[in-house]
């Protein structure tokens, strides 16, 4: 899947280049922690044993990956419409490795958002737990988690036929998913009928697993139907930005 | 007998509310210019994606370089180059970063990369912008671009979508010579789609007049030119000319009337136009058609696309 690469190597050119897009997703992850988390943290005090800014870190790092798929998808719609993609098409390489290329250009920029919130958060008084090998595997679901929503993302781009159209469409994916979640307040003070929403959503999965894999915070859910429901989420994201793509190479474009 | 180049059979594109080809078969000798003529929608870029791997057909076959488009897909991807009806460049990379890329994606090494850039930056001609980004090219420059990333690869065979639409008459001149040069010096086969009559009588050896998703004429621009007739006369003017068509299309020596609808001017095909021409005046003067223009002159390639379709080129 050397195509995937020369894909994802060019994504990440552009980007490095362009300072509005960086600096652009810097600063909304340094909103969100500072001013949404510590207005909270008056608001709210400790969470599950833990303080409510090492408990909503997840939460908003989730919230940007999501942001981080919208983007993604909206870079596949850009080049589509642009003709962008029939070079790609030409080449003689799998189309697997264009979906492949863009999703993982989004999951890169969505693992350094990441880390930057995980930063700002420290500094704002976050308390990591105490073993690296945590980190990383919750770092490995982030990506994982973006790489499935950019899939999905994906899949709308590759049938839409305007921007505004495919705003339209994705609206869901930022908001209303996070607050659909265990993001900002434990499960247990929901209501049954919300409890069983929150729990078809992936997020409150990844969630719970970074929780406990990096902040110490007792997971509520077993981590491996955790770590399975998000690599379930990677797996059917991509294939079905896939079956997606192939069915929109029937036309035209 | 050598392997063609290109060679559709039948080729059909059908969706829900239309047909946009229907039975297009062609065929092109390795080493060729082909001209794909005719007006815009006629099914041309529709034909260029079927080669070219983008679109599948609905119904037919085509093998390009000896493989089959549909079955051997990657194999046919491997030994053409394409550039599209549109502009499709990166924007915000360097003309260097855009032919960089392309060889990536072909998996050529980097020894290879750099010198493919320099000798087709070299060929044409944009050396002093090539590290410059594409965004501040000109349309000429920006064709030029994508002509270079299209033979970064050493394709077989070269697919060009109107490769001088929009471009002012020196840059066209200027495509025109790349595309002949490296037609003689490269071996290169080369399909191009164009709405330019002059396009494709200048470059092309063969040429497939399209229209309605069909091929409706096909041969060297001379012998398309010879098929339709031997002279013409064309005439400009003002009154009954539904009535004075009609009367001249029945004399023995006028072999076929046509009128250009968007420029009214008639075209009468007869078998010598100086004896008729006189013949041909008297005969609008005794019908009530005032003459504005009359002229003797050899039939073109546009007359030759208006004897087969009907219509002209201009308004397209």
């Amino acid at each position: 899947m050397y195509a995937t690469y020369v894909i994802w190597a060019k994504h990440m050119h552009k980007f490095s280049r362009s300072t509005e897009e960086a600096i652009g997703l810097a600063l909304q992850s340094v909103m969100w922690v500072v001013l949404f988390g510590v207005g909270m943290r008056g608001l709210v005090g400790d969470v599950g044993g833990n303080d409510y800014m090492s408990y909503m870190l997840p939460g908003i790092i989730a919230l940007s990956a999501l942001g981080g798929a919208v983007g993604g998808g909206l870079i596949l719609l850009d080049e589509r419409l642009r003709g962008i993609t029939k070079e790609y098409l030409v080449a003689p390489i799998p189309r697997l490795s264009i979906l492949l290329g863009n999703a993982a250009s989004t999951a890169t920029k969505a693992l350094f958002q990441a880390l930057l919130m995980l930063l700002v958060g420290l500094l704002m008084g976050a308390r990591l737990a105490g073993n690296p090998a945590g980190w990383l595997a919750a770092l490995v679901l982030v990506a994982l988690f973006a790489l499935g929503f950019s899939g999905l993302a994906l899949a709308i781009a590759a049938q839409s036929r305007s921007i505004m159209g495919y705003h339209g469409m994705i609206f869901l994916f930022n908001l209303p998913i996070l607050f659909a979640s265990n993001a900002l307040y434990p499960l247990d003070v929901l209501p049954t009928w919300m409890q069983v929403v929150v729990l078809f959503n992936p997020t409150t999965y990844l969630i719970d697993a970074t929780r406990a894999l990096a902040f110490g915070t007792p997971a509520t859910l077993p981590l491996l139907l955790s770590a399975a429901v998000v690599l379930g989420l990677a797996l059917g994201g991509v294939g079905l930005a896939y079956v997606s793509f192939q069915n929109s190479l029937q036309r035209t474009m | 007998m050598t392997t063609l180049a290109i060679e559709a059979h039948s080729l059909g594109k059908h969706y829900k509310e239309a047909t946009a080809l229907s039975d297009l078969s062609l065929q092109v000798e390795p080493q060729q210019i082909y001209a794909l003529l005719g007006p815009n929608g006629a099914g041309k870029t529709t034909t260029l994606s079927i080669l070219t791997t983008l679109l599948p057909p609905s119904s037919g076959t085509a093998r390009v370089a000896g493989f089959d488009v549909v079955q051997q897909a990657h194999e046919v991807r491997r030994r053409i180059g394409v550039t599209f009806q549109e502009i499709v460049l990166d924007r915000d990379l360097t003309g260097r970063q855009v032919l960089d890329i392309h060889g990536q994606l072909y998996r050529l090494g980097k020894a290879e990369r750099t010198r493919q850039i320099s000798e087709l930056v070299a060929l044409v001609q944009l050396e002093d912008a090539i590290d410059r980004g594409v965004k501040t090219y000109s349309g000429g420059m920006k064709r030029r671009l994508e002509l270079a990333r299209g033979l970064m690869t050493k394709p077989e065979i070269l697919f060009l979508d109107e490769p001088t639409q929009g471009l002012d008459p020196q840059n066209r001149a200027g495509i025109w010579d790349y595309i002949r040069t490296l037609n003689r010096e490269h071996n290169l086969t080369v399909l191009l789609t164009t709405h330019y009559m002059e396009e494709a009588e200048a470059l092309a050896h063969r040429v497939g007049i399209i229209d309605h998703g069909t091929m409706v004429a096909e041969g060297t621009p001379a012998g398309l030119v010879a098929s339709i007739g031997t002279e013409l006369i064309r005439m400009q003017g003002s009154g009954d000319t539904a009535h004075f068509i009609n009367t001249i299309t029945t004399l023995p020596f006028v072999l076929r009337v046509d009128q250009d609808q968007q420029q009214g001017a008639i075209q009468i095909y007869v078998d010598n136009s100086t004896r008729r021409l006189l013949d041909v005046v008297q005969m609008a003067g005794s019908n009530g058609m005032r003459v504005d223009d009359i002229s003797i002159a050899r039939p073109t390639l546009g007359d030759a696309f208006l004897h087969y379709t009907g219509r002209g080129l201009r308004d397209s």
